[in-house]
């Protein structure tokens, strides 16, 4: 088999607030022999702003990009990290698809042809398919065992049914069977798929308190150490107001907000700061180190 | 010499909007053969028949074309008309101009064009039709009644009261089917065991109804008339002919922790057990699965303590073959479940309500058995969890029904009055309780339904919420149902103790075997296909088996019970002919060309082709043929299609008659 090689769309995030996703990304599919090549000149998939504007304007962003990694050397298909940015450019194919004229429109828009013939894939589906749960296991140099983990999936992984087509929309399990690949025990838990407030952070941060706190109340009650995502913005509200919204709760949480693939990460033996597990704003270290991971 | 007669209709404006009938009744006119063409407004109403008719007798017509709807809505209506005024009816065809041509088109010229190349397909066809009699069969005037829910009952009945022998069958070990499980039944509240149970006992003891419980159909030969069913009478491990129903079996036996499926799981049975207490008949059965002594050959303790020597654990399935006319298929519904299902099926499951991983949230024919007098709580309503009284009960609507990102785009139709039902059944037991419904729409047409359902809310205090529930998850002892208010437009959440969910009506497991079995068609679903939705709704397009009860699509019992009558009397019908006439259309050998091969067996649906034996004069066997039974034979062409010699031919569907429609265009 040859090794696998996608071309590679980061999204702002990754390059802004998520920084430490796009690090452990990258070290993640290095010490498992995935290439990836970031798409030149890529440009942001609009996020919610723009779809709730301009259904043009957010498709053709996604074709834009889905244009420049077929420009690309290798027939390759398109690894995305950030759910957001999955979601977009999977809904830009999915409504192409389905309309031949709205195809044509974002083909004179971004003035090029799209073709759909290259598949995006979320690095969750990339390790427990692609790469394979079984090749994973071979590498775990750590096993993250005493680790309990609460995987979070938030609204758009799975969501809507036919369009990201990635696992179960109400109950997934991929996350989880990659959690355990890595010797880390997942808990059930209520709110794995409920909406964290996403992008009103910003505008509404009551409402956003109000969710992420139901988030975190849900995780701890089922007694996770830890909550995993995949996702920049979940990753934002649970970590970045975890202090806020134990304040005006009145209750203590401390439950470190992982990326994906720093847990992977670790269990390979890739360092704690390679990992960028210092950016975390609940820090990891004490439970780390508590489990002797580090 | 023909004289064709070409009659176009109008049918009303559904031909005439999009084809110039009068183009084509005079474009016909010149075809060669044909003495006559006209067009009338509705070609199959009286005056439209007479016309035809009168036509026939003043032309000398010796063919007729009717260009309107598709043969299987009208061939029959005029073919019976010419046949009136004396031309033999295999003389007249139909050109489908409506289904096939006006329906399907807009363009006016374009479609009149294919209008008149159809008629003239057609006038070529019928040139070569040629003089059939009619076949009749013999009519064995026996019934078969498959399922032995409330329709299969209703309908054996029925016919068994009109002098008719009938055979039910029913796969259970006992007859009443679902309506045995239901508490009290809408829009009277009168008790449902209290209205089944002596139709039950009718059934078991009338003279003309031979009742085989625990037993499935295997095969089913023949036609209509003349089926001859394989029953499989599985092994009950019990004879039927010595037990006197004491139970004593019952009571000893030392496996008491069986899941009792017929309570939806809620108590317990024994191995030899009968599924409720007023079973019919009042016979237990040995589930062995469950039985220790078929699981480690040491216990029999039902055999010692049995009195007349009833037990028999060598006991084995018995095959009973059944000659009957008629059949009559009634075999149920059963309840959606939430969990999860296999990767690819059609249907999904409820991972947002927990898969069914949640114990307090349970179906309506569980909350039906909560509430039953003879229910595993003795009709109190007792959450499966912990047996406490819930206070708060939120039902939910259309779970799986009209969702189709579940698979199942239909309604119920029953769930919104048994839902209404339900909780006014809980607010007479549980008065400090609190019923709330989550409904899409309230669908409640029918007799006293609408009263029934406003008087769940405006007396019996049942809090409606109009929207749907997003998710249910365990919270300590409750469960949150996190719904919508669309009405308001705001969020509800509600902390329940028990969730009932009204889930969607499908049909039985291993329906479309049965139908296999049968030779009757079903839907997407595998719900019974009836032969017209609107004109036919209890006949299948297979000639003498009709339809009853929900396995023709969800229906209540009101419903249900209408059908199985209907049904009834389509079978009283048929018997009350001694002979039946059947169509001529049937495949013929020509027997100096068959090589028999038999093909045409291989791939005859019907098991219509049979071997014949052709001898010379001195008797020797010169070589074997196909021979087509044309009592069997159903016309459907396959065999000629795949002869290879070319030596079938189907009356009507000739290969000369093929080839001149062809030429004709």
């Amino acid at each position: 088999m040859t090794a696998l090689s996608y071309s590679y769309y980061p999204g702002c995030s990754l390059h802004a607030s998520a920084s430490e996703y796009d690090i452990s990304t990258r070290e993640v599919c290095s010490a498992l022999g995935i290439a990836l090549e970031e798409i030149p000149d890529w440009i942001c998939c609009g996020a919610t702003p723009a779809h709730n504007v301009d259904e043009l304007l957010s498709l053709s962003l996604s074709a834009k990009n889905l244009e420049l990694a077929e420009q690309m050397e290798g027939n390759r298909d398109m690894a995305v990290a950030c759910a957001s940015c999955f979601s977009r450019l999977k809904f830009a194919q999915h409504i192409m698809e389905k309309s031949e004229d709205k195809r044509k429109l974002v083909e004179k828009a971004i003035d090029a042809p799209v073709s759909l013939d290259r598949k995006v894939k979320h690095l969750l589906e990339i390790l427990a398919r692609d790469f394979g749960l079984e090749k994973l296991a071979s590498f775990v140099k750590k096993p993250l065992s005493d680790l309990t983990v609460a995987c979070y999936y938030g609204c758009l992984l799975t969501r809507p049914a036919d369009v990201p087509n990635l696992d179960c929309p109400e109950a997934p399990t991929i996350m989880e069977s990659i959690m355990k690949v890595i010797g880390a025990e997942t808990v059930p838990w209520t709110h794995r798929l409920e909406c964290c407030g996403a992008n009103f952070t910003l505008s509404r941060p009551p409402v956003v308190q109000q969710l992420s706190n139901a988030v975190l109340d849900s995780a701890k009650a089922a007694g996770a150490d830890c909550i995993v995502v995949a996702c920049p913005l979940c990753h934002g509200n649970l970590d970045i107001r975890q202090k806020e919204i134990e304040g005006i709760y009145s209750t203590d949480y401390g439950l470190p907000i992982f990326y994906l693939t720093q847990l992977v990460g670790l269990a390979l033996g890739i360092s704690f700061e390679k990992l960028g597990l210092d950016a975390l704003i609940v820090s990891p270290q004490k439970l780390l180190k508590q489990k002797k991971l580090i | 010499m023909s004289r064709i007669g070409v009659f176009i209709c109008h049918c009303g404006e559904n031909i005439s909007r999009t084809v110039d009938v009068e183009l084509v009744a005079s474009t016909a006119s010149q075809f060669p053969g044909v003495a006559f063409a006209t067009d009338y407004k509705y070609m199959c109403s009286d005056p439209g028949q007479s016309l035809i008719k009168k036509a026939v007798s003043e032309h000398r017509l010796t063919h007729v074309v009717v260009a309107a709807c598709s043969p299987r809505m009208h061939e029959r209506t005029f073919r019976k008309a010419v046949e009136q005024v004396g031309l033999n009816p295999f003389l007249c065809e139909m050109a489908n101009i409506r289904e096939h041509c006006s329906w399907v088109h807009e363009d006016r010229e374009e479609a009149t064009q294919k209008a008149i190349e159809i008629v003239g397909m057609l006038v070529e066809r019928v040139k070569k039709n040629r003089v059939l009699p009619t076949i009749t069969v013999p009519v064995t005037k026996r019934a078969l009644v498959i399922g032995g829910g409330i329709a299969g009952i209703q309908a054996a009945l029925d016919i068994a009261d009109a002098g008719h022998q009938v055979v039910l069958v029913e796969r259970e070990p006992s007859i009443g089917g679902h309506m045995a499980q239901l508490s009290e039944t809408f829009p009277t509240l009168d008790c449902s065991q209290c209205i089944m149970t002596p139709k039950m006992v009718d059934l078991a003891n009338h003279p003309n109804i031979i009742m085989h419980t625990y037993s499935e159909i295997e095969q089913v030969d023949g036609y209509i008339g003349n089926f001859q069913v394989t029953i499989r009478k599985k092994a009950r491990s019990v004879d039927e002919n010595k037990c006197t129903g004491c139970g004593i079996c019952m009571t000893k036996c030392p496996q008491k922790k069986i899941p009792n499926i017929f309570d939806r799981n809620l108590g317990t049975r024994t191995a030899i057990y009968v599924p409720f207490p007023q079973a019919v008949p009042n016979v237990p059965v040995i589930d062995r699965e469950n039985c220790t002594m078929f699981k480690t050959g040491k216990c029999g303790v039902c055999q010692k303590v049995c009195g007349p020597g009833a037990i028999d654990f060598n006991q084995q399935d018995t095959l009973i073959v059944e000659p009957v006319g008629a059949i009559v298929v009634a075999t149920g519904f059963e309840l959606y479940d939430i969990t999860e299902k296999p990767k690819g099926s059609p249907i999904k499951g409820y991972g947002e309500f927990g898969h069914g991983k949640i114990p307090d949230v349970i179906d309506g024919l569980t909350f039906e058995r909560l509430a039953s007098a003879s229910g595993p709580t003795g009709g109190k309503i007792l959450r499966p969890s912990d047996g406490k009284e819930p206070k708060q009960v939120v039902f939910i609507q259309c779970v799986g029904s009209r969702s189709r990102e579940k698979g199942i785009s239909y309604c119920s139709k029953i769930c919104c009055m048994y839902t209404a039902k339900h909780t006014m059944l809980y607010h007479h037991k549980v008065h400090d309780g609190q019923a709330y419904v989550f409904f899409m729409d309230a669908r409640v047409p029918g007799k006293s339904y609408d009263e029934f359902w406003r008087r769940a809310i405006e007396e019996e205090e049942a809090v409606y919420i109009r929207g749907m529930v997003s998710r249910l998850y365990q919270k300590g002892d409750k469960i949150v149902v996190m719904g919508s208010d669309i009405s308001v437009g705001v969020q509800v959440e509600i902390e329940a103790d028990l969730v009932v969910l009204a889930t969607a009506v499908q049909p039985r497991k291993g329906a479309d075997a049965l139908a296999q079995k049968l030779g009757i068609s079903y839907d997407k679903y595998h719900f019974y296909s009836e032969a017209h939705a609107k004109l036919k709704p209890v006949e299948c397009a297979t000639a003498g088996i009709y339809l009853a009860g929900a396995c023709q699509g969800p229906k209540d019992i009101p419903d249900t019970v209408s059908q199985a009558s209907a049904a009834a009397a389509k079978v009283m019908t048929l018997f009350s002919k001694d002979k039946l006439e059947r169509e001529p259309i049937v495949a013929r050998v020509k027997e100096n060309n068959c090589v028999g091969c038999f093909a045409c067996r291989k791939v005859c649906a019907y098991g219509a082709v049979e071997e014949k034996e052709i001898r010379d004069r001195q008797g020797n066997l010169i070589k074997m043929v196909a021979y087509v039974n044309p009592g069997v034979c159903a016309g459907c062409g396959t065999c000629q299609a795949t002869c290879p010699s070319k030596s079938v031919e189907l009356d009507g569907y000739t290969d000369e008659q093929i080839v001149a429609m062809i030429e004709a265009l």
